[in-house]
Order: structure tokens, then C-alpha cells, then sequence
């Protein structure tokens, strides 16, 4: 699998780190509400289909990447930056929806 | 001149005498020549003893899907075992023998299996040897009884035990088309994508580019075919954008257009070229593919379609064209279709008899009628072969009236003499990749054979891989391809190159099988009979993969390539239904086999990465033990003649206690954290403070997962006001760097902070003693390092022996203690300017055991206690748990779980019996070594303590502080320690830490 | 000033090894610049950074991903978004840079002690550098004087084409010893000379 860094251009799929799912947001820092923390710590979207993921170019740039990538055809159709990009391109999960 | 060796013709240098031994006897053969068509030559019919009912096997194909003659290659002490004998190229010194024989070849023990072959169906070893014990003969141990007869005496060939000294190694290559089989198809793919400027490779698994142009006995545009192939493969070679790879097998297609390939480098050598590796695994990664990969004659099923001397026609024709050997004298010829008679004319050239030609269909065409004249054979339409006969040689075939539509022979058997059967059951495209790359397979009920469909995102399939069976429209097609792939427009109108002779019908009956008594082989490698897949039916196995699993069609190293369909053809027909309702299997990688070595390749002994530290020879020098942890290698004692790692470390902790030791802490992880933000991201991912710790002075820091677990534990000095160097546990540097990456990167991209792992950039030398203090100062230039100068936790920067070094007093050791970081380059330098001060007072260099045992003795924590199952407060960190602001892990830190009662707390332990301790023990109330139970916690670390003289333990035990003064027992039942032990508090020495202030 | 300690010296053996009856395949050799130094950039400071690193080596640096630049004394690559490395046949890079690239530009980190950088030039450069990684070597893909960042298993690597057939691997020193067997082992088959 090629994933194509948007700084390195397309590289070796053994390159990058998977981060995790994509749709979390994590709360305010200052909030203690035991809900969202347990939200954005345990819960995963597992869909069949697209999927907002982060990976890490951790053996080339370094740069975290936000990937949307098909779960049924490893078909990646976007790759972007993290940083620069807050909201994950497949659309993020609504406030409160279970996972 | 041996016995089958055409007098003339064929693509083998008849100059070339080539040397070879098969089973102990030598032969001779040419260069050119496989194992497999040398044999033959040499009169050598019988290749080995099949899987189960070791009936003797012949050669059956003249490539990779080679299910009989499979053979063991030795080289030196090493064994391949199972490698097709069509694929072994000889060359002078190749030493192969047969395999799954016993005594020998020719006397087998294990062939009387042929006759309890009842016993041995479908199903077997299901039936017999799974489930519980009921009769003296069945059941699991039943199995485990006769697991070491039955696995001698089925099977395949034996691997060796000796290392083998090939070098492997690994590839990368791109391009913008990869072609696939370099048969007429892939060859005009890959000259149309090139001559389009576009990057090719071309991969061939034989040894010579050209397909079916080495021995189809074509003529194109005028040309023998294989002259056209040699021109086409020149005209490659002419271009700069080429790769052409022979001897090369494209075995796995991934996602992403990214393709598995091995090539065989050396494996048709003597000796390999110095540097060569015997076999380069090659992992390619092309925007287009062309597959161009072929076709595989299809067996048929029959009674005695095993026997040597049975082959498939176009294997037959290959041998007689292109190796210039004869199968037989006198062959006989079965076939369903119309490809056989080419054969048939081909074999009769090149000097064999043609006794007859037996055609499953009622009538056949003129053009096959004139072909059957021009071999010299009767033509027997509407007729089959019913059974086979001789012994480990064909000496006849049984021949009868056969009616097509019911698959029943009728009517007076027909005996005829004849020492070869030629046999085409049809053609299956070589769809294996498409298969793979997630292409679901079409049939078609004209070819009977399943297709690949409209090619894939990646792909494009030309020639007899898409069922196109013509030569000059398979041109044509890869032309189509090789544009298509390079990114070209089609052309409007394209002409079909000028082929001769002109093609025959491609479309065989459908008939797989013919029903007559004996055993009649679908798969040959694994020895699954016709009867065995009604079995399979019977027993109520309808779903085509259950079918496979249960009757192991199919699941050999050949994978069944010429199985495959004839198996679904005759479970299609149990079932009652057509067979695209049953449906295919989806293959999988690999295609053919592949050598573990060059998966493996380089990342092994000398040539795995190591980390070494700036000060690594010194240590071999200085008579160092190294202990590697994770990829780094450290010091684990300096060893003492006739000193045991025991004796060692504890006189190197003494000895630090008592004058001095240094230690080589270069390994632990550095990271530069730098920018305006950078106090604030500290603050952030640390759970205790650091924005007021002041330029030059460094803190210990405690890291929290986002589940308020303990991540990681360090120091980290403030350079400079937007400067910090941050220290992580030598473990977990490149965890901690991706985590601190993540939160800069995903979730804080406004705070302005650079990472930078400085890990290398630095050689730290640890210095700890009583007297540490004094021998720094007796060689530190530029700077004072008293107390007043370099209190606690401060830094400074000096020089040492003219190198410049910092400083930092800080102590893991619980001693006065110092950090000296150098430049990397500087490291031996510096290290070696301490230990030469070191020597008045007596100081001495010190490995991780007695780093450990100190650690212990002081209860620091290190990755034995923060092993993601504890928190803070478990570990008596929780004083570092800032209440002023919110940090990584302050939201679930509190959680209930996190809070109970009846954690395990970290707690010291004290052996009361004198003996020691282990990692891993259980901590018990009372020792019950019958039947051990009640674990309060365990043991992380254990030494020998010198200051205490003691054995001593770190441990995680349920209660923990209020189990000080008690007394429990360790329970270790793995190593049978059990034995009475103080729990104490983890601060062994000096709590109060009066050392280390001075 | 004290000599930087190669990670190197005691497999580094000068002259040729290997299958050279034909001829060299690669020459292998080590760097050892006075200096390296990684230079980082703020979101939106990159031109001011590069820049910066022309106005002190004189580097002309293109815009766009893996720009660089090399002269007799310097060379200077993009590696990662705003990240650059740049070295110097002399000591002293990082002073240099100090106080030109401001708290407001990016930051400044030395790596002159943290970083091998060992050069690989000849007619097979491409092809034994594609034994160790995964990255397109080919001309048109990573033109001259451009740089990466890259992986051999756990050994990262930046790289930089510094001539048509050559190019200068920047590995972590601690690895450098393994690496360099690893390349050594690598250029067997075509023969190589260390020098």
C-alpha cells in the first residue's frame, strides 16, 4: 500500500504509523466531564466503508496526516495535513453519537 | 547421443555438456536444459512418489505447475525441498534427488498405501484423528501416536537443518507499467509502453524472455516465432527505460499497484558472483500493470491419469520444441479440444510415433482431421482413454467409445501400446494476480474456463490471459495494453500481425472427467482422486471452500493450477448445478513459492540495525559484557576474571557507594524541545510544572497517558528561555516522540514548539560518589562545580580535556551525582579524561546490572513499574500531580478504578531466607506450593544490594504502604522459589536522599 | 578544538571491495562536515527561513518540497514541511544562524555531533541505494540537489542528490556504524572502493 504524503510525495505504507481514528475530538483540557473524556479516549468509529484516520509519516517527514481510506479497498481517496486541516475530511462525527 | 534426444532443434546449446547428479546416478545434459526435459532425455521416467499413496509420478507439465516431478536440491549441507524439476535449470555440479521415497525411487515401502487407499480418502485424517478417544484406533491421541509415522511417510520432501550461507537481499523498484509474462502478448506490451517513453519492467519467470514463441512453431510476420521474441526483447534492450528481469516471478499483487517478485539470481549457477545474492525478492510499485501471464493446460480426469508417461500435449510439444527431447517413441493422444493436434503434429516432426489420437467429442473439424493425417495418427473421435497401463513406466492405454454428453464410456475396450499419453483437458488463463488484486473471475462456456473480468484499476490483461488464444490478436492485445498502461491513446484502426499456421478453434467440450474404475487424479500433488471430491458431497460439503479445506484439492505448493477447475467441474456436477453457481476460490499470494531467505533478506546477524553508543569500543575494549535493550547496546557489567555477573555488580555498586562510578547514559532519549510555546507544552504533557523552572536548572518530570496512566518519567533542563532538553527513558524515546508529535501536530497545531530528536547528538556520562564531585572538579575547566556553582538540579558548561561538555547534578544512582553531556564525536574523548581522574580516587566504570541495583536500592522507578497498568499515586508519584492547571491524563486520572482501595502500590521487599529474588514472582500471604493462589502483586526487580547486603526486590503489591514491617512469601512455582519476605519501603537507602544533596 | 570521533573507524576500510573485476560499482566515503544543523520554520516563515539560510551560505533554495541547494562549502535540503538541514565543511553553522534565524522565524537545533553523513557516488548509486529504501532514485523523481527524509528499517535517513549519480545519507550517528555495514554489504555485488 502507497500512502502519498502530502510533503514526500507517495511512499511505502511500512513509512508511516497508524494514529488512530480521526474523528475524535478531544475536550476542553479543562473540562472534567467523564463523558467526553470517556468518549475521546475509548471510543472508536469502526466503519465499513470510509474512514477518517491519522497517521503519522513517522519514517519520513514526520508529519501527522489526516487520511481518509476505505476499510474495504484500502482505496485511500485524500490525504492531508493534520495540522493544517482540524476538521477530518469525510465529515466528523456528530456531538454526542455513539460510536 | 541419449535415448530421447531429437537429433536436431530446440533452444538448448548443444555444445554445452552439462554435468549433473539426480539420485545418487550422473547425467549428462545442455545447457538450456531443465532437470525436468534433461531426464527425459536421459530415458528417466519416474521423478518421485506421490503425496499419500506414493504411487510413482512422472513429469506432467514443463513449467511452474509442475505437481508430480518435485525434487530436493542440495547444496552443500543445505536442502530446497519440493522444487518443480521444470523449473530447476541444470548446470555442472547440480545435485538433486526425488523425493517422499523409501527405501528408494524405484522400491518404495509406502506404496503398498495404494492399496488400503480406501483408508486413506477424503477426509481422513478428519474422521480418524480429531475428537474425542472412543475406539483404541481414533481420537486426538490416537493421532499423537502415529503423528511421526504418518508424517514420514505422507508428505512432501524434508527441509534441512543447516544454515544456509545464500545471501538474500531486497529491491525497490518503480515504474510506470509492469508486464507481466513476456509470451508474445507481454512482449508487444512492453515494446508499445516503452516506445511511449514510459519507465517499464518486464518480468519472465522462465530463464528465456518469449513465452509460447519458444515453442509454439509459429511463424510471425514471416519470422519463426522465437525470432520475433529475441528482435522484440533486442529492441527492449535498446531502450534506457527499460528493466528486463528473467528468472522472475511476480508472486503477490498488493493494494496500492504494488507487486511481490522474486528473481532467482543465482539458483542456475555453480558458484554465485561474488556480492550476488542467490535469490532478489523484488518489491515493485508501477502505475499500470499489464498482465500478460497465459494459460495452464488443463489435466483430465481419469483412471491411471497419473502414471509416468502421462504429460499435458502443450508440455509435450515444449520438451520436443524448445528442449529438443522426446517423451515417448510411441504417443498416444487424448484431448477435448483442438490445441492437441498442433502437439500431435509437432511430437510427430520431431520423430515420435503418433499411435493415436483419442477426441472426447463426437467430430472433430477438417483443419483437425488434416492435422491428425499430417501426424500420422488414427483419429478416434468420440472416443477416451479408461485406464492406463504398466508399471512405473506407461506401457499402454485403454481405449473406448466415450459419449460426451454423459461422461460414460460404452462399448469394447481398445488396447494399444504406446509409452507416452499426451493429454488437453483445455485452457485455464493464469488469472492468479487479477485474483489477487480482488478481480472476481467470469466464467466463460465457450472456453470453459474461468476469465478474468474488464480489467481492474490498476491492470490491463493481454493475450491468452484473457482467454484470447490467438496469437496474432494476443499481439494485438498487448499493443492495446502497452498504450493503455503508458497513459497513450488507442489507436483507431490497429492490424493483426501476420501469424502462421492460422488459429484453431479455442473452445473445448466440456468434459473434465471420465468415469471409469480406478483411481482417476484431480489434484496429483496431494493425491485427491474424483471419487474423493463426491466424497466431499456426499459427506455434505457443498460450499466450494469447504470443499477445498476438507478434500485439500487445490492446497498444495502448486495451488492447484491445473486442479482447480477439473475440482469444481466434478463437485459442480454432484451438486447439480452449472459451475459458475459454484463458484471459484480467490487465490493468494504467493503464486508459486517463495524462499523464506528473501522475504528475510537483510535484517539478520551483523547486518540488523544496531545503536551503539559514542563510547561503545571503549567498553569492548575494557572488558564490557554488552546486553542489548531494545536496538541500543550497553555496558552490562565489567566483568573481573573469573567474576560472576553477580560478583561484578555488586563490587561495581560498592565500589560507587563507597569512592565513585561512571556510567554511559548516552542512550537515554533526548529530545529538543524548542520555541516560544515550548514552557507551555511542557506544561501541557507533563503533569507537574516546568514553565517556572528556571534557565539553567533542570526538574524530574512524570508523564500520563490520556487514560491517567504513568507514560514516562525524566528530566528535562531549561537551555534557554525557548529552550528545553528533554530526557526520556532509554525505552520509550521514540513512543515518547511520536506522542508528544501527535499532540503538536493533531490537537495544539497554534502552540509554536519544535521537536528534534538529539538522542545521538549527545554522549552523557554519569558520575556518581563521594568523591564524584571531586574528581569533576579536577579536570572540568571553565567552570566551578561546588555546591554553590552547581547546586541540585543545576547546570553548567564547561570544558573537559578541551571539549565542551554540560553539566547537570542530578542522580539516579542516589549518590552525589553529575551528568556530563559531550558532543557525540567527543564521547570517547571526554569518558576517557573522567575515567583518567577517576583513577587517583579509585572510581570505577559501572554496567546497567549495578545501575539497576542502585536504582532499586533508591526505589526509582523505570519500565518494570510504569508498565501502562499503573498510576501515579501507585507508584508514590502523586505529589507530581499538579492541582494548578490541566495536563495529559488530569482528566481521567481520578477516575474510581484509579482511586480504589486494593491497587497494587510499588513497595520494597526484603529476602528473609537469604536467597534471591526474581522478577515476575508472586507476592502470597502463605505459601501453598500445590496449588498456589492468593497473589498480592508481583515482583518488577530484584538484585543483590550491596549497602544493605541483602537480597532485595521492588514489587507491586496490593495494600502496599500498609503492609509495610508485615511479612509475606514469595510464590514463584515456574522456578519453584518460595520463601519468606519482609515488605518494606521502596526507599531501601538513604531515604532522605542525604547523599546526593551532600 | 578536539577532533569529532568518527562512529565509523573501525569499519572503515579504504580501497576496494567487493565484485570490482569490472570496475567500481559506487564509491563509498564519509563527509564529516564541520557542522550540521537543523533549521524550522513557523507556519508561514518558511521564505523568511530560507532566506536566512541564503544570506549566510549563499544557497539559492527553490520554493516547493525537497528544495535544496549545495556549493563547495554548503549544502541545505527541505526534509519535512519547514524543516531544513543544512551543513558546512566548517565549524559553526549554528553560531552563525544565531541571532539571524529569530524566535519569530523558527529555531535553530545543532546536530553536528548527532547526525553521519556519508556520501555514495558511481554508476550503481541508484541501484544500491533502492536495496535499502523504498524511495524512487530515478533522476526525474528525485532531481539534484533535492532532499528527503526516509527509513531502512529502523534507521532514519535524510538524503540528499548531490550530483547526477551521488548522494549524501544523513543517518543518526548511534546507527551509523550498522548502516554503513549494511551499505558495504549492499555494494558487494558491483563492486565498491571506500575512500
Amino acid at each position: 500500500m502507497l500512502i502519498t504524503c502530502p510533503y514526500c510525495g507517495p511512499r511505502d505504507v511500512s513509512e508511516f504509523a497508524y494514529q488512530g481514528d480521526g474523528n475524535r475530538t478531544r475536550p476542553d483540557p479543562a473540562s472534567t466531564d467523564p463523558e467526553a473524556w470517556n468518549a475521546y479516549v475509548y471510543d472508536r468509529l469502526n466503519p465499513a466503508g470510509l474512514h477518517n484516520e491519522i497517521w503519522q509519516h513517522a519514517g519520513g517527514c514526520r508529519a501527522h496526516l489526516a487520511v481518509v481510506r476505505d476499510t474495504l479497498t484500502h482505496e485511500i481517496s485524500s490525504v492531508r495535513f493534520a495540522r493544517e486541516h482540524g476538521a477530518p475530511a469525510h465529515g466528523r462525527r456528530k456531538p454526542g453519537a455513539k460510536a | 547421443m541419449s535415448p530421447r534426444r531429437t537429433p536436431s532443434g530446440g533452444r538448448i546449446d548443444r555444445l554445452r555438456t552439462i554435468r549433473f547428479i539426480f539420485d545418487g546416478t550422473a547425467y549428462t545434459g545442455h545447457q538450456g536444459d531443465t532437470l525436468a526435459s534433461a531426464l527425459l532425455a536421459n530415458g528417466v521416467s519416474l521423478f518421485g512418489r506421490s503425496f499419500k499413496y506414493h504411487r510413482p509420478r512422472g513429469v506432467l507439465t514443463a513449467g511452474v505447475d509442475e505437481p508430480n516431478a518435485l525434487v530436493t536440491v542440495l547444496r552443500g549441507e543445505v536442502r530446497e525441498p519440493n522444487i518443480p524439476a521444470t523449473m530447476v535449470e541444470i548446470h555442472d555440479g547440480l545435485t538433486a534427488v526425488s523425493q517422499n521415497r523409501f527405501p528408494s525411487l524405484a522400491y518404495d515401502v509406502s506404496a503398498i498405501n495404494q492399496l488400503g487407499g480406501k483408508f486413506i480418502s477424503a477426509g481422513f485424517y478428519y474422521k480418524t484423528f480429531m475428537g474425542p478417544l472412543i475406539g483404541p484406533l481414533k481420537g486426538t491421541r490416537f493421532w499423537m501416536l502415529c503423528e511421526k509415522i504418518i508424517r514420514r511417510a505422507a508428505g512432501l520432501g524434508r527441509a534441512g537443518h543447516a544454515p544456509d550461507p545464500s545471501r538474500y537481499e531486497r529491491m525497490n523498484a518503480f515504474c510506470d507499467v509492469l508486464v507481466v509474462g513476456s509470451g508474445p502478448a507481454g512482449l508487444a506490451a512492453a515494446l508499445e509502453a516503452a516506445q511511449s517513453g514510459a519507465r517499464v519492467i518486464l518480468a519472465e519467470l522462465d530463464p528465456c524472455f518469449g513465452g509460447s514463441a519458444n515453442w509454439s512453431g509459429e511463424k510471425i510476420d514471416g519470422e519463426p516465432a522465437a525470432t520475433w521474441a529475441s528482435d522484440v526483447v533486442g529492441e527492449l534492450k535498446a531502450h534506457g527505460n527499460v528493466r528486463l528481469l528473467k528468472r522472475t516471478t511476480v508472486w503477490g499483487y498488493y493494494d496500492g499497484n504494488t507487486l511481490a517478485a522474486i528473481e532467482r539470481v543465482g539458483d542456475h549457477k555453480d558458484a554465485p558472483a561474488r556480492g550476488a545474492p542467490r535469490h532478489r525478492h523484488w518489491t515493485i510499485r508501477a502505475k499500470s500493470v499489464v498482465l500478460a501471464t497465459g494459460a495452464f493446460e488443463r489435466p483430465l480426469v481419469f483412471p491411471g491419469n497419473d502414471r509416468p508417461g502421462v504429460m499435458m500435449a502443450s508440455a509435450a510439444m515444449r520438451y520436443a520444441n524448445q528442449y529438443g527431447v522426446l517423451p515417448g517413441e510411441k504417443i498416444a493422444v487424448l484431448a477435448n479440444n483442438d490445441s492437441a493436434y498442433r502437439a500431435a503434429v509437432a511430437l510427430a516432426k520431431a520423430g515420435a510415433r503418433i499411435v493415436a489420437i483419442a477426441d472426447l467429442r463426437p467430430d472433430v473439424s477438417a483443419a483437425c482431421r488434416k492435422l491428425a493425417t499430417e501426424a500420422g495418427a488414427e483419429l478416434l473421435t468420440g472416443h477416451a482413454v479408461i485406464g492406463t497401463e504398466g508399471g512405473k513406466k506407461l506401457s499402454g492405454v485403454k481405449l473406448a467409445p466415450f459419449s460426451a454428453a454423459s461422461g460414460v464410456s460404452k462399448g469394447n475396450a481398445r488396447d494399444i501400446g504406446a509409452d507416452c499419453l499426451v493429454v488437453s483437458g483445455g485452457w485455464s488463463p493464469t488469472i492468479h494476480l487479477a485474483s489477487q488484486a480482488g478481480a472476481r473471475p467470469l466464467w466463460s462456456d465457450d472456453l470453459q474456463a474461468f476469465l478474468p473480468p474488464e480489467a481492474g484499476k490498476g491492470w490491463i490483461g493481454a493475450g491468452a490471459f484473457n482467454g484470447t488464444f490467438s496469437t496474432a490478436e494476443a499481439i494485438s492485445e498487448g499493443f492495446a495494453a502497452g498504450r493503455k498502461a503508458a497513459g497513450q491513446p488507442a489507436l483507431e484502426t490497429t492490424t493483426l500481425p501476420d501469424v502462421e499456421p492460422a488459429p484453431l478453434d479455442p473452445n473445448p467440450a466440456p468434459v473434465f472427467e471420465i468415469k471409469a474404475k480406478g483411481k482417476a487424479f484431480v489434484d496429483f500433488q496431494h493425491d485427491v482422486t474424483a471419487d474423493d471430491v463426491r466424497l466431499a458431497h456426499l459427506e455434505g460439503f457443498v460450499s466450494v471452500e469447504h470443499l477445498k479445506r476438507y478434500t485439500t484439492l487445490g492446497m498444495a505448493t502448486d495451488q492447484g493450477k491445473g486442479s482447480n477447475v477439473p475440482g469444481l467441474a466434478i463437485m459442480a456436477e454432484a451438486l447439480g448445478k452449472p459451475i459458475p453457481e459454484v463458484g471459484t476460490t480467490r487465490f493468494r499470494p504467493p503464486y508459486a513459492p517463495v524462499s523464506v531467505g528473501a522475504l528475510a533478506a537483510e535484517r539478520f546477524g551483523d547486518l540488523k540495525p544496531d545503536r551503539l553508543t559514542p563510547m561503545h569500543d571503549w567498553h569492548l575494549e575494557n572488558g564490557a559484557t554488552m546486553y542489548s535493550a531494545g536496538l541500543w547496546f550497553r555496558p552490562m557489567i565489567y566483568g573481573g576474571p573469573g567474576e560472576t555477573i553477580e560478583q561484578a555488580y555488586v563490587r561495581e555498586a560498592g565500589a560507587t557507594r563507597e569512592t565513585a562510578g561512571i556510567v554511559d547514559v548516552s542512550t537515554l532519549g533526548k529530545i529538543a524541545v524548542q520555541g516560544p510555546d515550548a514552557a507551555e507544552f511542557l506544561d501541557r504533557v507533563y503533569s507537574n510544572v516546568f514553565s517556572t523552572l528556571p534557565v539553567g536548572k533542570a526538574r524530574y518530570g512524570l508523564m500520563l497517558r490520556e487514560d491517567g496512566l504513568v507514560f514516562d518519567d525524566g528530566t528535562t533542563w531549561r537551555l534557554g528561555e525557548h529552550d528545553f532538553l528533554m530526557t526520556t527513558t532509554t525505552a520509550n524515546a521514540g513512543k515518547v516522540m511520536q506522542h508528544l508529535e501527535y499532540f503538536l501536530d493533531v490537537v495544539w497545531p497554534d502552540l509554536k514548539v519544535h521537536l528534534t530528536s538529539v538522542t545521538d547528538q549527545w554522549a552523557g556520562a554519569a558520575i556518581g560518589g563521594p568523591r564524584a564531585r571531586e574528581i569533576l572538579a579536577s579536570c572540568v575547566t571553565g567552570t566551578r562545580v561546588d555546591n554553590e556553582a552547581l547546586p541540585f538540579m543545576g547546570i553548567v558548561h564547561g570544558e573537559i580535556a578541551g571539549a565542551p561538555v554540560m553539566i547537570c547534578r542530578l542522580s539516579f544512582s542516589g549518590e552525589m551525582a553529575f551528568e556530563v553531556y559531550s558532543g557525540a564525536g567527543h564521547g570517547t574523548h571526554v569518558w576517557e579524561a573522567l575515567i583518567e581522574a577517576g583513577k587517583p580516587f579509585g572510581m570505577v566504570p559501572y554496567g546497567l546490572e549495578a545501575l539497576g541495583t542502585m536504582r532499586i536500592e533508591k526505589g526509582h522507578v523505570t519500565g518494570a513499574e510504569i508498565d501502562g497498568r499503573t498510576s501515579a499515586r501507585d507508584l508514590h508519584l502523586g505529589w507530581m500531580l499538579s492541582k494548578k492547571k490541566p495536563f495529559i491524563g488530569s482528566a481521567m486520572m481520578d477516575r474510581e478504578g484509579l482511586s480504589a482501595s486494593g491497587r497494587l502500590e510499588l513497595v520494597g521487599l526484603i529476602s528473609l531466607d537469604n536467597r534471591p529474588l526474581s522478577g515476575g514472582a508472586h507476592i502470597v500471604e502463605e505459601v501453598d506450593t500445590a496449588n498456589p493462589h492468593g497473589s498480592l502483586g508481583h515482583i518488577t526487580a530484584a538484585c543483590f544490594s550491596p549497602a544493605l547486603g541483602k537480597y532485595i526486590a521492588l514489587a507491586l503489591v496490593s495494600g502496599g504502604k500498609a503492609r509495610h514491617g508485615k511479612r509475606a512469601h514469595v510464590s514463584d512455582p515456574l522456578r519453584n522459589r518460595f520463601g519468606p519476605v519482609e515488605i518494606v519501603s521502596h526507599h531501601f537507602f538513604d531515604p532522605e536522599g542525604k547523599r546526593m544533596h551532600g | 578544538m578536539v577532533e569529532q570521533l568518527s562512529p565509523l573507524e573501525p569499519v572503515f576500510r579504504p580501497g576496494s571491495h567487493g565484485n570490482f573485476v569490472d570496475g567500481v560499482g559506487v564509491t563509498l566515503s564519509e563527509i564529516a562536515p564541520g557542522s550540521i544543523v537543523q533549521l524550522a520554520a513557523w507556519p508561514g516563515e518558511e521564505k523568511k527561513l530560507m532566506a536566512t539560510i541564503g544570506s549566510v551560505t549563499g544557497l539559492k533554495l527553490a520554493d516547493g518540497a525537497g528544495t535544496g541547494a549545495s556549493s563547495e562549502r554548503y549544502t541545505a535540503f527541505g526534509f519535512a514541511p519547514g524543516k531544513f538541514l543544512v551543513s558546512d565543511a566548517s565549524e559553526g553553522l549554528a553560531t552563525a544562524f544565531a541571532g539571524k534565524v529569530t524566535a519569530a522565524i523558527g529555531t535553530i537545533t545543532d546536530l553536528s555531533h548527532g547526525r553521519t553523513a556519508i556520501r555514495i557516488g558511481g554508476p550503481k548509486s541508484e541501484w544500491v541505494l533502492a536495496k535499502l529504501f523504498a524511495v524512487d532514485f530515478a533522476l526525474a523523481a528525485f532531481p539534484q540537489g533535492s532532499g528527503i527524509s526516509t527509513t531502512h528499517h529502523d534507521v532514519f535517513t535524510q538524503i540528499q542528490r548531490s550530483g547526477p549519480d551521488s548522494f549524501d545519507l544523513y543517518v543518526f550517528r548511534s546507527f551509523a556504524r550498522s548502516f554503513w555495514k549494511m551499505l558495504c554489504h549492499a555494494s558487494d555485488e558491483v563492486g565498491y572502493e571506500v575512500r
